[in-house]
C-alpha cells in the first residue's frame, strides 16, 4: 500500500516534469550507480559517505533522547574551521590533514555542546537551541568567506583553493577520495560504541527513560554534553571530509544547500534509530540523490524529487510509529 | 541619524516583516494550545507562498492567489493530521517530513510547472489589496504604520484579538485549551480530542496559507525557491516564548519586526549583510533564553533531568 | 436512577481484566465497590461510563438497553464520574472547568456565564458548598479539586454519582465533608458508587457493598448481611496473608542520618528533618500520601536539593554530592513510581537488571560491557526473585505489574547497599508478591541492613518496621517503637487537623520540661 502510493505519487510528478518514466528510471540508475569507469556511482559513495557521517551524528544524539536537528550548522563550523586552518595554519601533508581534522571535530563538537549547556544551565530545549545555532554558523562563515578571508579573483564567497598535499588522496586506480574511509571508521566505532560500551548504554537509558537513568545513577549533565559533543564532532568531521576530499576549499552554502544535515536526519528516523542499519540508510538516500540529479540531466526532471521522496518515505514510516522525544518526558511544548 | 532611522518607510516595513511571521506564529499558536506539536510552520509558509504564485498567474487574479494559498496551507494541514492524528506519528517526524515535502514540491513545481528555476516573477503577478485609511494615514510614521498596508495585515491584528477572545469565551477555544492542556479530561466530559487537533491544525494551514500569500503577492510580486527563508522557525520560537497567548504574541512579533527593520537599516549603514540576516535568529534565542531561565526558577528544588 | 451490569467481560490482552460481572446498582443508595488494586473495579467503572467500550454484555440503565460509543453517552444518561485522578485543566477557573464539555450556548457557539454562574449557585446553596467559581484550578486544594469534579457531574444533572478511590487523598475534614455531602445526594435520590479500599470507610457510609477480586465479582449484599471480617476475607480470597513476624534483633549503628534537612519545594510549610535509621531496623513513615513524603524521599536520593541540614550515609555526608556517588556510599531505592523511575520500558530486562551495578563498573572492563557476565547476573536474579518473564532479553515493558516489581526490588537489594530507601515498595502489587516483598525486606534488616520504609499503607508499616513516624504536612512526628503504638494512635497523627497537631505539640514539649 504504502509502496502503491509512492509509485503513484512518482508518476504524477514525472507527468507534471512531462518526463517519460522509462527514460527517467534509466536516467537516474545510471546516475546513481554507472556512468564511464563507474564514475557516478564514485560520486554516490563519496555523497554517501557525507549523509551517512550525518545521519550518524543525529542517531546518537537521538538515541540519548537529545534532538539534535543542529547537525547542519555543526557541519559548517566544521567545514569552515577545516579550510580555515588548512590555508592559514602553514601545516602541509598529513599533518595538515590530521590537523584540520581535528580542528574541525572539535569546532563541530563544541557547537553542539553550546546547545547543550543552554539546555542545562538555561533551559533552552535541545531542539530549538540546535537549531538557532544553524543560522549564526550559516551568516558568520559566510561574512568571512565573503570578506576577510574570500578568494577574491575567482568572484565567488569563498575561500581560496588548499595546498593540493591537503586534498585527501583517490583510493588508487579510481576517482574516489579515501573520505568514505573515515567514515566506515566512525560507523564500526559507533557500532561498537552503541551495543558495547558503557557510555553507549548510558546514553540509551538516558534516551529511553531520562527518570529512570538519573535515578539509577547516571549523571545527565555528562552524559548529554559528552554525546552532543561527539555528535557534534561527527558533524565536524564531515564538513572536514566534504572541505579536504571534494570542493578542496569552503564556499559559502555548500555544505547547507545539499540538505546533508536533514538527509542524514531523515536517515536516521528511516531506520527507527537502528545502529547497523544506518549505513544501508545512507547509501539508500545518496543513490536517491544521484540519481535524481541523473534525472534532471538527461530527463528533465527536476532534482528536487529526491527531497520529496526523502520527506513522503518519513511520513509513512513516522505513521509506524517513529519516536524521537519517547525518553524524555512526552510534553508536547518541548520546553 | 535617528531621524534618517526611523521615517515613514521604516514604520511600513516593520508592519510588512511582521505580518507574515503573525499570521505564521498565530497558527503555530492555535497547533501549541491545543498540544500538537508542528514545527512544521516552515513548510507551510512555503506552499502558501508558493500557491499564492501560482493560483495568481493561472487564474489571473491575486484572489484566486490567496484562495490557493489558504488551500496549500489546509491540505499541509490535513497531512499532519493524517500521520500524526489518525496514524501516530510522532508531531516530530512529521513536521520534519513535512518541511522536506514544502521544500522540494515548491521548487520542483517551480521548474516543472512554471518552467523556471530560482525566481519566477511575471506581471501578471499583481498584489494583495492595500488599504488607505483616511485621517490616520497622515500621522506622522505611525501612519505609514497603520496604512496603506495588504488587508491581510488588518485581518491578521484582527485574528490576534478574535482568536484572545475565542480562547476565552468560546466553546471551540475551550476545547482547544483542555486538548492542549489535558486531553484525558476532555474525553472524560465526552469530547474526543482528535477532531478538536484536526481543527486547530486546519486553523493553522490557514493562517499559514496567508503568511506565504503575504510574502509572495505582497511584500513582493514573486516567488523564490526556499522564500520562507525560517520566518516558519522564528513563529516556532515566538509560540514557545509567548506559550501561545495570542496579544503577547502580537507584541512579540511587532518587536521582531521592529529589530529587522532595524537591522535593514543598519545595512545601509555600512554594516554587513550577514550579521543584519542573522539578528532575528540572535534575537529568537534571546528572547527563549529570558523565558527559559524564568520557567526554570519555577521548578523549586528539583534537580533538573529533562533534556528534551 | 436503577442500573444493571449484564455479564460484562473485558479483556486486555491475554488478561481477562473483567470476567462476567453482573451487578445491580439501585437509587437511594451508597453503593460500595470493594477490592484490592488490579481487582477490576475500575475497569468496571470505564465501562459503565463509556471509557472502555471493548466489553462483552449489556448495560441497562432504567431497564432500557445502552450501549455507549463514548463518555458523552453516558453523561447525557446521567452518569457522572470522578475520577481518581482528577480529570481538570489547571489554567481555566472553576466554572470553566465545571462547564467544558456542556457549554450553555449564548449564540454561534459564545458561552452564557451567567446561565452556568445561576445554576451553579443554585447548586451550590442545595448542597452547602463554597467554592470561588472564578479561582483558578491550578490553584485549588486538592479537597476543592474534587468538589469541582463533583460539581461537574452535578451540573450535569447526574442521577448516578461514581466515585473512583475519593478519600486517597483527603484531609480527615475533607473526608467527613466528602461523605456528609453523599448522605445528602443519596437523600436528594441519587445513586452512589463509592470504589475503595478502605472497609471502614465502607461499614460507615455504604448501604450496599460489593467485591471483587480477580476480575470477577464475588459477592453483593447490603451492609447489614455482611460483616467487617466476611469483606475482608472475601477480598483477600482464600489464600490468606501469611502473618510474617519480624525477629527480635538489637539495632546496629546509624546507617542513615538526617540532621535539619531543611528540603526544598515541600508541598506545605514544615518543620526541618531530624531522622535515624540503624542497621537491622526498619523504620516506617506513614501518612496520607501528598504530605511530604515524596520529596523526603527524593532529598535523600539526590533528585531534589535541599537549603540546609546534613545527609549522611554510613557517616559520609552526602548532602552535596550526586545520586551515583550516594549510591556508592551505600544507599539502594525502591521507587514507587515503577514505571517511570524504577525502569525503561522499552529496554530489555537485562539492561535495566544491570544499571546500578554498571554505574559501580562491577560489569564493565574498561569502557566494555561484559555481556556474558550481565546476561548470567539478569537470569540469577529472575530465578531467585521468581519474576515471570521469557528472558533476560524481553522488554520490561513485556511483564506484569507485580513482575516489574519484583525485578526492581532483586536489582536493588542486589546491591546489598547498607541503606535501603523503600517507597510505596508493595503498591498495586498481588497478595504473593506482597509476600515476597515483605520477606524479602525482614531478611535485609537481619542481614544488618538499614531500611527506611516510606508507605501509605498502614498495615505495611505496622508489619514490618521497630520503629515509626508519622508524616503529616511535610512534619515528621517524633518515632514511635511499633509494640508501644497502636494503629488508633498513628490514624490520628496522620489524620490530625494542623491546629489540633500544634496544640499537641504543645503538650508534649510541656512534658518535656
Amino acid at each position: 500500500m504504502t509502496a502503491l502510493s509512492l509509485f503513484l505519487i512518482l508518476l504524477l510528478l514525472l507527468n507534471l516534469a512531462d518526463a517519460n518514466f522509462f527514460e527517467a528510471s534509466q536516467a537516474f540508475l545510471k546516475s546513481a550507480f554507472g556512468g564511464r569507469k563507474y564514475a557516478y556511482l564514485y560520486v554516490t559513495i563519496s555523497r554517501c559517505a557525507l549523509i551517512t557521517g550525518m545521519a550518524i551524528a543525529a542517531l546518537i544524539a537521538f538515541r540519548a533522547g537529545l534532538i539534535n536537528i543542529g547537525g547542519e550548522g555543526q557541519l559548517v563550523i566544521g567545514g569552515f574551521i577545516a579550510a580555515f586552518i588548512s590555508i592559514y595554519s602553514g601545516v602541509t601533508g598529513v599533518a595538515g590533514i590530521t590537523l584540520a581534522i581535528l580542528s574541525a571535530m572539535i569546532g563541530g563538537g563544541l557547537w553542539a555542546v553550546l546547545a547543550g549547556l543552554m539546555k542545562l544551565k538555561l533551559g533552552v530545549p535541545i531542539l530549538v537551541g540546535t537549531l538557532l545555532l544553524n543560522y549564526p554558523a550559516r551568516y558568520i562563515t559566510s561574512y568571512f568567506v565573503s570578506h576577510p578571508l574570500r578568494d577574491v579573483s575567482s568572484g565567488m564567497p569563498q575561500t581560496h583553493l588548499l595546498d593540493k598535499s591537503l586534498w585527501l588522496p583517490f583510493v588508487e586506480g579510481t576517482r574516489l577520495d579515501i573520505g568514505f574511509m573515515f567514515i566506515l571508521i566512525v560507523y564500526a566505532f559507533v557500532l561498537v560504541y552503541s551495543y558495547r560500551t558503557v557510555p553507549g548504554y548510558h546514553a540509551k537509558m538516558t534516551g529511553l527513560s531520562i527518570e529512570f537513568a538519573a535515578t539509577s545513577g547516571i549523571n545527565i549533565f555528562n552524559t548529554t554534553l559528552k554525546t552532543l559533543a561527539f555528535s557534534g564532532a561527527i558533524a565536524g568531521l564531515v564538513g572536514a571530509i566534504a572541505v579536504l576530499g571534494i570542493h578542496h576549499r569552503f564556499t559559502d552554502g555548500m555544505l547547507v544547500q545539499p540538505l546533508y544535515a536533514w538527509t542524514g536526519i531523515v536517515a536516521a528516523l528511516l531506520i527507527n534509530l537502528v545502529p547497523w542499519a544506518i549505513l544501508p540508510a545512507g547509501f539508500f538516500f545518496a543513490s536517491l540523490t544521484s540519481g535524481a540529479s541523473g534525472m534532471e540531466r538527461t530527463a528533465d526532471v527536476p532534482k528536487e524529487i529526491a527531497i520529496i521522496i526523502q520527506g513522503i518515505i518519513i511520513l509513512f514510516v513516522a505513521a509506524r510509529a517513529t519516536s524521537i522525544a519517547s525518553g524524555s518526558k512526552k510534553k508536547e511544548e518541548g520546553s | 541619524m535617528l531621524a534618517d532611522l526611523f521615517d515613514p518607510a521604516f514604520a511600513d516595513s516593520v508592519a510588512r516583516i511582521a505580518v507574515p511571521i503573525l499570521l505564521a506564529s498565530l497558527g503555530g499558536a492555535i497547533c501549541h494550545r491545543a498540544g500538537v506539536f508542528n514545527i512544521a510552520l516552515e513548510g507551510f509558509i512555503l506552499m502558501g507562498a508558493f500557491a499564492a504564485v501560482l493560483g495568481t498567474f493561472m487564474l489571473g487574479h491575486v484572489f484566486w492567489g490567496v484562495l490557493s494559498a489558504i488551500l496549500a496551507g489546509v491540505f499541509m494541514g490535513l497531512l499532519f493530521a493524517e500521520f500524526h492524528l489518525r496514524r501516530p506519528g510522532d508531531a516530530i517526524v512529521v513536521s520534519i517530513a513535512l518541511n522536506l515535502i514544502g521544500l522540494g514540491l515548491t521548487t520542483y513545481l517551480l521548474r516543472a510547472v512554471l518552467g523556471v528555476s530560482g525566481v519566477f516573477q511575471d506581471e501578471a503577478l499583481g498584489k494583495i489589496i492595500e488599504i488607505n485609511i483616511p485621517l490616520i494615514e497622515s500621522l506622522p510614521v505611525l501612519g505609514s504604520f497603520l496604512s496603506g498596508q495588504s488587508i491581510l495585515f488588518y485581518i491578521s491584528i484582527f485574528l490576534v484579538f478574535i482568536l484572545h477572545y475565542i480562547y476565552s469565551r468560546h466553546k471551540l477555544g475551550f476545547w482547544m485549551r483542555a486538548a492542549g492542556e489535558n486531553p484525558l479530561a476532555l474525553k472524560t466530559v465526552g469530547i474526543k480530542p482528535a477532531p478538536v487537533k484536526l481543527l486547530a491544525l486546519v486553523l493553522c494551514g490557514i493562517c499559514c496559507g496567508l503568511a506565504g500569500a503575504q510574502l509572495s503577492i505582497s511584500n513582493v510580486s514573486l516567488f523564490v525557491e526556499n522564500m520562507s527563508a525560517g520566518r516558519g522557525w522564528i513563529a516556532v520560537v515566538i509560540v514557545l516564548v509567548t506559550n501561545g497567548r495570542p496579544i503577547p504574541l502580537l507584541g512579540l512579533v511587532l518587536l521582531f519586526g521592529f529589530v529587522d527593520s532595524l537591522s535593514l537599516r543598519l545595512q545601509g549603514f555600512g554594516f554587513p549583510q550577514q550579521f543584519t540576516e542573522m539578528m532575528p535568529y540572535i534575537a529568537s534565542l534571546i528572547a527563549l533564553i529570558f523565558v527559559s531561565i524564568r520557567r526554570i526558577k519555577d521548578l523549586v528544588g528539583m534537580r533538573g533531568y529533562d533534556n528534551g | 436512577m436503577l442500573a444493571k451490569l449484564h455479564d460484562i467481560s473485558v479483556n486486555f490482552g491475554e488478561v481477562r481484566a473483567l470476567d462476567n460481572v453482573s451487578l445491580d446498582i439501585s437509587p437511594n443508595q451508597i453503593h460500595a465497590i470493594v477490592g484490592e488494586n488490579g481487582a477490576g473495579k475500575s475497569t468496571l467503572m470505564s465501562v459503565l461510563f463509556g471509557l472502555n467500550v471493548n466489553y462483552s454484555g449489556q448495560i441497562f440503565i432504567d431497564e432500557i438497553n445502552k450501549n455507549w460509543s463514548t463518555p458523552s453517552d453516558a453523561i447525557k444518561a446521567g452518569i457522572g464520574m470522578v475520577h481518581q485522578h482528577f480529570m481538570l485543566i489547571e489554567s481555566m477557573t472553576v466554572l470553566e472547568n465545571i462547564i467544558l464539555g456542556s457549554e450553555p450556548n449564548k449564540y454561534l457557539g459564545f458561552l452564557d456565564f451567567q446561565f452556568a454562574k445561576k445554576k451553579l449557585y443554585d447548586l451550590l446553596r442545595t448542597y452547602n458548598f463554597s467554592i470561588n467559581l472564578n479561582q483558578t484550578v491550578g490553584e485549588l486544594s486538592v479537597g476543592q479539586r474534587q468538589m469541582v469534579e463533583i460539581l461537574k457531574t452535578l451540573y450535569r444533572s447526574a442521577a448516578l454519582i461514581i466515585l473512583d478511590e475519593p478519600t486517597a487523598v483527603l484531609t480527615p475534614a475533607e473526608r467527613a465533608d466528602l461523605f456528609n455531602s453523599l448522605q445528602d445526594f443519596k437523600n436528594a435520590g441519587k445513586s452512589i458508587i463509592l470504589i475503595t479500599h478502605k472497609i471502614d470507610e465502607v461499614m460507615a457510609n455504604a448501604d450496599h457493598v460489593s467485591v471483587m477480586r480477580s476480575g470477577q465479582l464475588i459477592s453483593s449484599l447490603p451492609i447489614n448481611s455482611t460483616s467487617r471480617g466476611q469483606i475482608s476475607d472475601e477480598i483477600v480470597g482464600a489464600s490468606k496473608t501469611k502473618s510474617i513476624s519480624r525477629k527480635k534483633i538489637k539495632p546496629g549503628p546509624v546507617k542513615l542520618h538526617l540532621s535539619d534537612l531543611d528540603v526544598l519545594g515541600m508541598p506545605q510549610i514544615g518543620n526541618a528533618f531530624n531522622l535515624e535509621v540503624k542497621a537491622n531496623e526498619i523504620v516506617g513513615i506513614a501518612g496520607v500520601a501528598g504530605n511530604g513524603q515524596a520529596e523526603l524521599v527524593e532529598a535523600i536520593i539526590g533528585l531534589r536539593s535541599s537549603k540546609s541540614g546534613l545527609i549522611e550515609i554510613c557517616g559520609t555526608n552526602v548532602t552535596e554530592v550526586d545520586i551515583s556517588t550516594r549510591r556508592d556510599a551505600g544507599l539502594c531505592y525502591i521507587p514507587e513510581d515503577r514505571q517511570k523511575r524504577g525502569l525503561a520500558l522499552d529496554a530489555q530486562l537485562s539492561e535495566n537488571a544491570s544499571i546500578s551495578l554498571l554505574a559501580s563498573k562491577a560489569f564493565a572492563k574498561g569502557p566494555f560491557l561484559r555481556k556474558t557476565k550481565i546476561k548470567n547476573f539478569t537470569e540469577d536474579l529472575i530465578k531467585k526473585f521468581d519474576v515471570k518473564a521469557s528472558s533476560s532479553s524481553a522488554l520490561a515493558n513485556s511483564l506484569s505489574g507485580g513482575n516489574k516489581q519484583k525485578l526492581i526490588i532483586a536489582r536493588e537489594l542486589s546491591l546489598e547497599s547498607d541503606v535501603i530507601i523503600a517507597e510505596n515498595p508493595t503498591w498495586g502489587v498481588d497478595l504473593g508478591a506482597i509476600n515476597q516483598i515483605h520477606y524479602e525486606l525482614l531478611s535485609m534488616r537481619e542481614n544488618g541492613h538499614a531500611i527506611l520504609l516510606v508507605s501509605s499503607d498502614l498495615d505495611e508499616i505496622l508489619t514490618l518496621s521497630d520503629r515509626v513516624l508519622v508524616m503529616f504536612e511535610s512534619e515528621l512526628s517524633h518515632s514511635f517503637r511499633t509494640e508501644k503504638v497502636t494503629r488508633e494512635e498513628l490514624g490520628e497523627l496522620m489524620l490530625m487537623k494542623a491546629s489540633e497537631k500544634k496544640k499537641r505539640k504543645r503538650q508534649i514539649s510541656h512534658e518535656a520540661i
